[in-house]
């Protein structure tokens, strides 16, 4: 521990209203981030549209739909386990923890074969496919290949902010008369989904 | 000065042994007054080295030809010096140090709202740099891009870009941490009776910073890792070969760093309001709307970045746009330098070291400002763009605006930091050979601009020689200056000296303690009951 | 400074002297008010301070007043940019072509120049073309410039109002030899320009003249593409190997992984121009010469390797 906490009693700093507004404005930054990446995305969609009009075509929509309801659902297991926690069900957050992460699971093993079937035909960043590409298909491939990497590791974040999360549950550190880790991992789990929420159409959908 | 019982039974932050002794003590702390060292002392290192690397070009500058290096050499020379100064020294800068040790202390706290990530965010600032300086020495050598890094020579030359960009992209996550960190602490932390509008005014410019670094870092950040993922996976966003759009790559780089300009300036301009009132003995003139001007620069900073590209072929609606806009950001700038003049009118005024850079602030920020209006209108700003002209702007604004009220924060703060006091006639003596170097190194700039001198030049004709040689000089007077002033304060630190609690009678919250402060700070925490410059 | 150079230059000189003008004023204005304070109340002269929080009258004028006055600057800075944005349609054209690290101008009856020829009052628009990465067109006399972004044409247009000869500067860094990418402007009487550009597009005597000294078209060639700026003639070792005595000279080069010797000849070198990339020799750096596929024929190719062999 700190020099701080160790010289008054534990404590002495702990403040839950400050941690939750750390986390909005953190991911305040986190959204401001990918807006960036939207920006991109609308100005080259809007110099090849045709191109990003048939690009799309190329991803499977069903999969992109799994993937969201799966992204919605976890959301709310998340919200779930808080419940849960504030009612000392410790029994349930724990499921219901251990259902987010499982679903997490699965988006990325969807995400993998999907990814997959494109490097199976050839296309991945760098290959020959993909240099050879009009202008308009390679941007929309290079976007779609970064955004949604970008995307898979802010997954990967969460999933090991829930992990830590449900293990201090395990523990009783994470408990109803203390319980904003639980809460912020929760607040930046909505954030992941909110991000695919504006993704899928972005890719999947729009014409 | 009076004997303060308080430092007999709490030991000072300074020797305070916690779980962990000496040099792990100080690397595994979380007090928010040795993590502003720890910044205070890696910052000075990386800005020594940059000074370095400025003489150095100054020297191969002298005349025209080969004198001590070779182009590549000196391209990229400038380009570690502009990252060294902009991302390693003047953007953590004022806020990273003297943010960190007085943010808490002016406003009565303890510490910052989360000390262990204030931790850190100072090893990620560590990191980054460690990354950057690793650019260096990695791959195809040092980059060679300037440290704009514009598209598509950064995607195009051998050296080594990645590192260079990922190590500002790490530096740019210290620093939103950081911002995140202080607003919230305004937010949560303020003492009893401590009233939005009773904060010291160096407490709201590390507000108003703090949002800009939440709002802008992260589009750069963004931006630097595509063009990571361009050079290393041949991804395509930049390079118009492939259909990319370099003029976009300026905009997503500019839209952070021109606020980031006003990250390098807010808390500088903080740090000198509060040392005017504190030598005027005098309360502040306008509080209001010094605050109100601190966040429009915020607010107003986000919608000027196109004057960075008014050459770029942007169409003519938004040149005009930009310029407008830029004009009217200078207003609060000019409301707080009026501010600051009529604080000194029917003052007491005591002359010391922190006074008079405070007054060679406000000079040369005034010529670094009025610059920036040459650059912010059009006609003139096509004659100029991209000389030795905006070069001279920035160094005026950026070291003597910044840098200025790095150093008069430093001579202000020094007593309370570590307790001792330097000499003073030296520090005095330095800070004139230093104004009159930085004067002689940059004015010519102006001028070398003006006649059409464009900047990273490692050569030029033989018309540009003159103004050169008297800018070389300069540099070598500026140097001896900066040498006494260090040396006088390294010496003070060394030295015995008094301890002395409030050596110029202020009136905010840190000159109620000891020097150098307990842990904790306060023995209590303090209850407020009127702002802060009462005289 | 020069005067009248161009048509923008009194405007833009306006701009600068209204922006420096009402700026000098302050500056002196508020340091020596600064100073008279700091002499006048000094702690000495005055031991106790007035305390003055603020004033509102104050606060407005200080910011209407630099508000008005920044609008000022504004409006000059504008009017003198305004003009550069309106090409007259009458305008004599030049294709500018920038690369790392030389300048190309074509005129409109397809003569090539490393330096820029203007007739005197007469305006002249460019269009600004980049092959590789960003440059910068800089006539300081003239107060114009302009990015030259690849992949974009920009534009840029003005009349030379003196004779003489002007610096021409690449202002956007470019790379190593961002410094030594510079030329010249040269304003020519009217009746002088005219007689230039006949010279020079009078293709009978450009071939007296090609069958006079051998390589002369490849000179020609090898100057207005830039291969100078990286090649040098005379054994000095630029960003790519020298000319001097290349032709038939044995050099180890790296193709893909594999080192090998080979001897300079003309297949060897239309490669180099064509695919630069496929064997890049020994101690310099691949990707710095971009390709010519697009730039020079078969026959340009012969004439330039003609030249080569001329210097020895
Ligand atoms: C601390 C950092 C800092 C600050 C505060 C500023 C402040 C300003 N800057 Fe500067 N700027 C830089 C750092 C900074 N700049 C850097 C690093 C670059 C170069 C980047 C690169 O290309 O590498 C740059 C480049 C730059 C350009 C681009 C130039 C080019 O490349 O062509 C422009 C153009 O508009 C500009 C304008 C301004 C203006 C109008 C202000 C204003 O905010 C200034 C306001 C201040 C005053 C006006 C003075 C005080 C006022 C008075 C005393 C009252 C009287 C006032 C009036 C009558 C108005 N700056
Ligand atoms: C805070 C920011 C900052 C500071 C402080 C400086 C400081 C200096 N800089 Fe600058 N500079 C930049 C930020 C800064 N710079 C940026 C952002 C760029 C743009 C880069 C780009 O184009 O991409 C730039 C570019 C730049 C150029 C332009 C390159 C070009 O366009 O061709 C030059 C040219 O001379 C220069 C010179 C100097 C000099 C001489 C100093 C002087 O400060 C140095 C003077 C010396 C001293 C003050 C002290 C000497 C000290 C010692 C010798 C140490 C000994 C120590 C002990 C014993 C303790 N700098
Ligand atoms: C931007 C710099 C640049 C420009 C412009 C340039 N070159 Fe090169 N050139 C190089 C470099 C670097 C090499 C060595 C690496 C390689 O072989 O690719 C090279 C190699 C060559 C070679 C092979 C030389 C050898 O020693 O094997 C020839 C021939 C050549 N260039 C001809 C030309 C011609 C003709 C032009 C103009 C039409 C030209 N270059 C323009 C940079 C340049
Ligand atoms: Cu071309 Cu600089
Ligand atoms: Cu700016």
């Amino acid at each position: 521990m700190d020099t701080i906490t160790t010289h008054h009693h534990a404590d002495a700093h702990r403040d839950d209203t400050a941690a939750k507004i750390g986390m909005w404005l953190f991911i305040f930054t986190e959204i401001l981030l990918f807006g960036g990446l939207f920006i991109v995305y609308a100005v080259y969609r809007f110099k090849n549209p045709v191109a990003f009009d048939l690009a799309h075509q190329e991803l499977s929509i069903p999969m992109g739909l799994i993937n969201t309801i799966i992204l919605l659902v976890s959301s709310a297991t998340v919200a779930v386990s808080i419940s849960a926690i504030q009612k000392n069900d410790k029994k349930m957050t724990m499921a219901m923890l251990g259902i987010t992460l499982l679903l997490a699971l699965v988006f990325l093993v969807n995400k993998y074969f999907e990814w997959g079937s494109k490097f199976e035909h050839g296309m991945y960043p760098g290959s020959d496919l993909m240099t050879n590409l009009s202008n308009g298909d390679m941007l929309f491939f290079s976007l779609y290949f970064f955004m949604t990497g970008l995307h898979g590791v802010h997954i990967i974040v969460g999933m090991i902010l829930l992990g830590i999360t449900l293990f201090k549950v395990k523990t009783g550190a994470v408990n109803s008369g203390k319980y904003a880790l639980l809460e912020n991992s929760g607040l930046y789990w909505h954030l992941v989904d909110l991000i695919w929420i504006f993704l899928f159409p972005l890719f999947y959908l729009i014409h | 000065m009076a004997e303060h019982n308080h430092t007999k039974h709490e030991p000072n932050y300074l020797e305070y042994q916690g779980k962990h002794k000496g040099l792990l003590g100080w690397l595994t702390t979380t007090d928010h007054k040795r993590i502003g060292l720890l910044y205070f002392y890696s910052m000075m290192t990386f800005f020594l080295a940059g000074v370095v690397m400025g003489l150095l070009m100054k020297f191969e500058l002298i005349s025209p030809g080969e004198q001590i290096m070779g182009a590549q050499t000196y391209n990229g020379l400038f380009t570690l010096h502009g990252l060294t100064m902009i991302f390693l020294f003047v953007i953590p800068g004022v806020a990273a140090v003297y943010g960190n040790f007085f943010l808490p202390i002016l406003i009565g706290a303890k510490d910052v709202s989360f000390p262990r990530l204030n931790l850190m965010s100072w090893y990620l600032y560590i990191f980054g740099a460690i990354v950057v300086l690793a650019s260096q020495f990695m791959g195809d050598g040092p980059p060679d891009t300037g440290w704009t890094f514009y598209a598509p020579y950064s995607l195009k030359t051998n050296t080594n870009v990645v590192a260079a960009v990922t190590g500002a992209f790490i530096l740019g996550f210290s620093s939103i941490l950081t911002g995140l960190n202080f607003i919230v602490t305004m937010h949560r932390l303020r003492a009893p009776g401590m009233g939005w509008l009773r904060m010291p005014l160096f407490a709201w410019s590390l507000y108003g910073t703090g949002w800009i670094q939440l709002l802008a870092t992260p589009v750069v950040g963004v931006t630097f890792l595509m063009v990571v993922a361009e050079r290393l996976l041949g991804i395509g966003f930049f390079d118009p070969a492939i259909g990319g759009d370099p003029i976009l790559y300026q905009h997503l780089f500019w839209i952070y760093s021109h606020p980031a300009v006003y990250i390098m300036i807010l808390p500088a301009m903080g740090a000198i309001t509060e040392i005017i009132p504190t030598f005027a003995r005098k309360t502040i003139f306008g509080y209001t709307a010094i605050v109100i001007s601190s966040m429009a620069i915020a607010f107003v900073g986000y919608f000027v970045w196109g004057h960075h590209m008014f050459t770029s072929g942007m169409s003519s609606t938004s040149r005009w746009v930009f310029s407008l806009l830029t004009f009217l950001v200078a207003i609060p700038s000019a409301i707080k330098v009026f501010n600051w003049t009529a604080t000194l009118y029917k003052g007491s005024i005591n002359i010391q070291t922190p006074f008079l850079w405070a007054i060679g602030f406000i000079f040369v920020f005034m010529i670094g400002g009025f610059s920036g209006l040459v650059l912010g209108s059009l006609a003139t700003d096509i004659h100029v763009h991209d000389t030795a002209f905006v070069v001279a702007h920035f160094h005026y604004i950026v070291f003597g605006g910044t840098g200025f009220a790095f150093f008069g924060a430093l001579h202000y703060w020094f007593p309370k930091m570590w307790g001792k006091i330097y000499n003073t006639k030296v520090a005095n003596l330095g800070l004139l050979i230093f104004f009159i170097g930085f004067n002689l190194l940059y004015f010519p700039m102006f001028y070398l601009g003006l006649m059409g001198m464009p900047r990273r030049y490692y050569d030029y004709l033989p018309m540009f020689e003159n103004a050169n040689v008297l800018s070389t000089v300069g540099s070598w007077i500026m140097a001896t200056g900066l040498i006494i002033i260090i040396v006088n304060l390294v010496r003070a630190r060394k030295g015995s000296g008094r301890e002395i609690d409030n050596p110029w009678d202020g009136k905010t919250l840190e000159w109620t303690i000891a020097s150098p402060p307990i842990v904790e700070n306060f023995e209590e925490i303090p209850v407020v009951e009127h702002g802060p410059y009462e005289y | 400074m020069y005067s009248g150079a161009s048509n923008f230059v009194t405007t833009t000189d306006t701009a600068f002297a209204v922006i420096i003008g009402i700026s000098m004023i302050f500056l002196v204005g508020i340091t020596a008010t600064m100073l008279w304070f700091v002499f006048r109340y000094n702690k000495k002269r005055n031991p106790v301070a007035t305390q003055i929080h603020g004033s509102n009258t104050l606060e407005i004028v200080w910011t209407v007043i630099p508000t008005i006055l920044v609008l000022v600057m504004f409006f000059y800075g504008w009017s003198g940019y305004a003009p550069m944005n309106r090409i007259p349609d009458d305008a004599m054209k030049v294709r500018a072509t920038a690369r790392m690290w030389s300048w190309l101008f074509e005129y409109e009856n397809g003569i090539k120049t490393d330096t820029l020829y203007i007739p005197v009052d007469k305006a002249v628009a460019l269009d600004l073309i980049s092959v590789d990465v960003i440059h910068s067109l800089y006539i300081p006399a003239f107060r114009v410039k302009e990015d030259m972004v690849p992949g974009k044409t920009n534009k840029m247009w003005f009349i030379g109002q003196k004779t003489g000869d002007y610096e021409l500067f690449c202002t956007e860094y470019c790379g190593l030899s961002h410094s030594y990418m510079f030329t010249e402007v040269k304003v020519l009487p009217q009746a002088e320009f005219d007689a230039w550009y006949a010279r020079m597009a009078d293709t009978t005597l450009q071939a007296q003249a090609a069958a006079a000294n051998p390589g002369f078209k490849g000179k020609q060639l090898v100057q207005t593409n830039g291969c100078v700026a990286c090649h040098s003639l005379d054994g000095n070792k630029l960003i790519g190997p020298t000319f001097k005595g290349l032709y038939g000279a044995e050099h180890t080069v790296m193709t893909g992984n594999d080192e090998r010797t080979i001897t300079v000849d003309d297949e060897y070198i239309k490669r180099s121009i064509y695919e630069p990339d496929a064997d890049v020799t020994k101690g310099y750096t691949k990707g710095m010469m971009i390709s010519y596929k697009t730039q020079l024929t078969d026959a340009d190719v012969a004439e330039i390797i003609e030249y080569l062999k001329t210097i020895k």
